[in-house]
C-alpha cells in the first residue's frame, strides 16, 4: 500500500509536532518577557506565534489522512487541525486589523476545550494503564484546564498571569509529546524493570 | 497522597508497552487484495507492536457470508503476528476479517479481501458491506454543494467580477466561500467514515478503533480522499490568507488547485472504474464537474453576495455571468451526454433500471434550471436597468440556485450508485451483493 510505504513513526510526528509547540511556547515567553510593546516594534514579530499555530494546524491535516489505522485517531486529528487553524486564524486576523472583537480570542478557548476532549474520547483506558493512556489523560486535561488562560486574555487582554498560563501549557504539551514512545528524547525508557525498550 | 501520585505518573512512564498509536497491521499474508494462484495454508496478520490473541480473532468468509475457519485455531506466532491454519480454499473471492488486543488496551479491528484464482474485491465490497446508504448520498451532496460554493464562487470573482468587490460584497463572499470549504472538508471526513463504517460492520464502540487503512491505502475511494482532503486544506488556508492579506493572487492558487481537484471525485467514480472506461470518460467527468461547480457557484454568488452586497455590479455581473453560464452549460451538457451514453447503452436501461431513474431526474432538474437560466438570459438582461426587475431578480436567482443545489443531490445519488452491468464484458467477481 502506497501509504504505508511513506508513513513515519507515529513517535517521530508526537516529536515533531513537540518541537512546534515547544517554539510556539519560546515565542510566547519572548513576548511576555520584553514587553507588548517592544515585541511589536518589529511588526512581523506579531504574526509569528499565531503563524506557527495556523501553520501547524495545515500540518495536521496530511496527519489525519495517512495515520487511519483507526477511525478514532482520524477524526481526533482533524479536529485538531481544526482548532489549531482557527484559533491561529483568529490571531492572525486580530493582529492584521481585519478582525477588532477581542471576543475572537474566545476561539484558542474553543480549540483548547475541544482539542482536549479529543484527547480523553481518544483514550479510554486509566491513568496508570500504560504510558499512553498517562500521556492521553495528562495532556487531555492539561488542555482543558489550561483554555481557562485564553478566556482571561479574552477579558484581560494585558494580563501576564494569563499570557504565561498561556506560553507554560504550550512548553508542557511539548514535554509530554516528547515523552511519547519509551525510545522518547526525554522521560525514554525509564526502567530495566519494565522491560526492553518497546521500540 | 502526592507521592503515590508521583510513584503512579513515573510508572506509568516507565511501561513499556505503550505508543500514541494502537497496534497497526503492517504486513498481512494473503497480501491485501492478493489474487493468489493456490489456497493458502495460513492467513499470517503481523503488527508493528505486540498484541494479544482474541478468540475468533480471524475470521476467513466465503462470499456467502460463511466462516472457513471452522474452530478456533487463532495462535500468537510471535508478540507480534498472528496466525490461522485454512483448510483448502476453493477458487473464489474471499473477506478476512480480524480483530487483537493492542498493548494499550483497545481492540483494533479491519477488513481486508483476497482472491484465489479470482481477482480479489474491493475492501468496500466485502462480505457483508452493504453499499452506498442515503446518508452517505447526503454527505456526498453536501460535499458537492461544499465545491460549488467554495470552488465556483472563487471562480465567478476571478473570472466575472474581476476585481475588487465593496467591503459588504466582500464579506458575503467570503462568508459564502468559507463555508464552502469548510463543507467539503467536514463531508469529506464524513464521506470516508462511512464507508468505512460500512466495510467494517462493527459497534460503535469497536468501529472507533477499526483499521480504515485499506480503505484508505487500497481503494481508488480512499486515495482520492486522501489527496483531495490535502489539496482542499491547502485551499482553505489559501482562501484565508486571500482573506487576511487581500491579495487575490491567493484565490487564483485556490481556484487552480480547486478547480484540478474537482476531478478527484472522478478517481472514486464510476469514470475510472467501471468497463469500459476510459481516460477520455475520466476528462469528461472532470469537465462535466467543473463546469457544473462554476455554473452553480456563479449562480449562488449572483443571489447572495452581488445582488444584496454590490448593487452597482448587478448589470455587468449578470451580463457576464450569463455569458459564461452558456459556454458552461454547453460542456456540461455535452460531457453529461457522453457519459449518460457510456454507462447506459441500451436506450431502455433509462426506464427500466433504478440508475436511469435516477438520470432521470436529474435530466428533469437540469432542465428545469436551464429554463430558468434562459428566462434570466432572454427576458430579464435586456431589462435589468428597471428597479422593479432587479429587485424581483433578486429573489428569482435564488429559486435557481435552489434548483441548481437539487440537481447536484441528483448527481450525488448517481456518484454513489452502480450503472447497470455493460453487454459483453465478463463481471469482475465481487463478494458482496450491491443493494442498488
Amino acid at each position: 500500500m502506497i501509504v504505508a510505504g511513506i508513513q513515519p513513526d507515529a513517535e517521530f510526528v508526537h516529536w515533531w509536532f513537540a518541537t512546534g509547540f515547544l517554539v510556539l511556547a519560546l515565542l510566547l515567553y519572548a513576548e511576555i518577557l520584553v514587553g507588548p510593546e517592544v515585541w511589536a516594534r518589529r511588526p512581523w514579530r506579531r504574526y509569528l506565534w499565531p503563524g506557527t499555530l495556523f501553520l501547524m494546524g495545515l500540518l495536521m491535516w496530511p496527519v489525519m489522512t495517512f495515520f487511519t489505522n483507526s477511525m478514532i485517531h482520524m477524526v481526533a486529528h482533524g479536529s485538531w487541525a481544526q482548532a489549531l487553524m482557527v484559533a491561529g486564524g483568529a490571531e492572525l486576523g486580530l493582529v492584521r486589523g481585519k478582525l477588532h472583537s477581542q471576543w475572537w480570542r474566545l476561539t484558542s478557548f474553543v480549540g483548547l476545550l475541544v482539542s482536549g476532549t479529543a484527547l480523553l474520547v481518544h483514550e479510554q483506558n486509566g491513568w496508570t494503564f500504560a504510558r499512553a493512556a498517562f500521556l492521553h489523560h495528562a495532556i487531555g486535561w492539561l488542555v482543558i484546564g489550561a483554555s481557562v488562560f485564553p478566556l482571561l486574555q479574552a477579558f484581560r487582554p494585558r494580563s501576564v498571569v494569563a499570557a504565561s498560563g498561556f506560553a507554560t501549557t504550550f512548553a508542557v504539551m511539548a514535554v509530554l509529546l516528547f515523552c511519547d514512545r519509551d525510545v522518547a528524547p526525554v522521560f525514554g525508557h525509564l526502567s530495566t524493570y519494565a522491560g526492553v525498550p518497546h521500540r | 497522597m502526592r507521592r503515590a501520585l508521583l510513584v503512579a505518573a513515573l510508572t506509568a512512564l516507565a511501561l513499556p508497552a505503550s505508543a500514541f498509536a494502537h497496534a497497526t497491521l503492517r504486513h498481512e499474508t494473503p497480501g491485501f487484495r492478493q489474487e493468489l494462484a493456490s489456497s493458502p495454508r495460513q492467513i499470517v496478520l503481523r503488527f508493528d507492536e505486540p498484541v494479544y490473541a482474541l478468540p475468533h480473532a480471524i475470521k476467513v468468509l466465503l462470499p456467502n457470508g460463511k466462516d472457513v475457519i471452522t474452530r478456533d485455531a487463532v495462535a500468537l506466532k510471535s508478540a507480534r503476528e498472528l496466525v490461522v491454519a485454512v483448510p483448502r480454499l476453493a477458487k473464489g473471492a474471499y473477506t478476512v476479517r480480524w480483530e487483537a488486543l493492542s498493548a494499550d488496551g483497545h481492540v483494533v479491528s479491519g477488513v481486508y479481501t483476497f482472491g484465489v484464482r479470482v481477482r480479489a474485491p474491493l475492501v468496500t465490497d466485502a462480505v457483508g458491506a452493504q453499499g452506498p446508504t442515503r446518508t452517505e448520498d447526503l454527505v456526498r451532496w453536501l460535499y458537492f454543494a461544499g465545491l460549488a460554493l467554495a470552488i465556483g464562487g472563487i471562480g465567478f470573482r476571478l473570472l466575472v467580477v474581476r476585481g475588487p468587490l465593496g467591503a459588504a460584497a466582500n464579506g458575503r463572499f467570503f462568508r459564502v466561500v468559507g463555508a464552502g470549504i469548510v463543507l467539503v472538508l467536514e463531508a469529506g471526513i464524513a464521506g470516508f467514515l462511512l464507508r468505512g463504517e460500512d466495510a467494517l460492520q462493527l459497534p460503535f464502540s469497536r468501529l472507533l478503533y477499526g483499521d480504515l487503512s485499506p480503505l484508505a491505502g487500497g481503494t481508488r475511494y480512499g486515495q482520492a480522499f486522501i489527496v483531495l482532503e490535502l489539496a482542499f486544506a491547502l485551499v482553505s488556508a489559501l482562501i484565508y490568507l486571500a482573506w487576511l492579506l487581500d491579495r487575490d493572487a491567493f484565490l487564483w492558487a485556490a481556484f487552480g488547485i480547486g478547480i484540478v481537484f474537482v476531478a478527484g471525485l472522478s478517481l472514486s467514480g464510476h469514470s475510472a472504474a467501471g468497463p469500459g472506461d476510459s481516460k477520455w470518460s475520466e476528462l469528461a467527468d472532470w469537465v462535466h464537474l467543473a463546469a457544473a461547480v462554476l455554473w452553480v457557484g456563479g449562480v449562488v454568488q449572483l443571489a447572495l453576495v452581488v445582488w444584496p452586497g454590490a448593487p452597482e455590479l448587478r448589470r455587468l455581473a449578470f451580463v457576464r455571468f450569463s455569458r459564461l453560464a452558456v459556454v458552461l452549460v454547453s460542456l456540461l451538457v455535452a460531457a453529461g451526454t457522453y457519459l449518460g451514453i457510456l454507462r447506459l447503452p441500451r436506450a431502455h436501461d433509462l426506464w427500466t433500471t433504478g440508475y436511469g431513474h435516477d438520470l432521470l431526474v436529474k435530466i428533469g432538474l437540469v432542465c428545469l434550471a436551464l429554463a430558468w437560466g434562459a428566462a434570466h438570459h432572454f427576458l430579464a438582461v435586456p431589462r435589468l436597468d428597471r428597479e422593479a426587475v432587479a429587485g424581483r431578480l433578486g429573489r428569482t436567482l435564488v429559486g435557481e440556485s435552489a434548483v441548481a443545489i437539487a440537481v447536484l443531490l441528483a448527481a450525488a445519488i448517481l456518484t454513489d450508485s452502480k450503472p447497470p452491468p455493460q453487454p459483453g464484458p465478463v463481471k469482475a467477481p465481487t463478494a458482496a451483493a450491491v443493494h442498488r
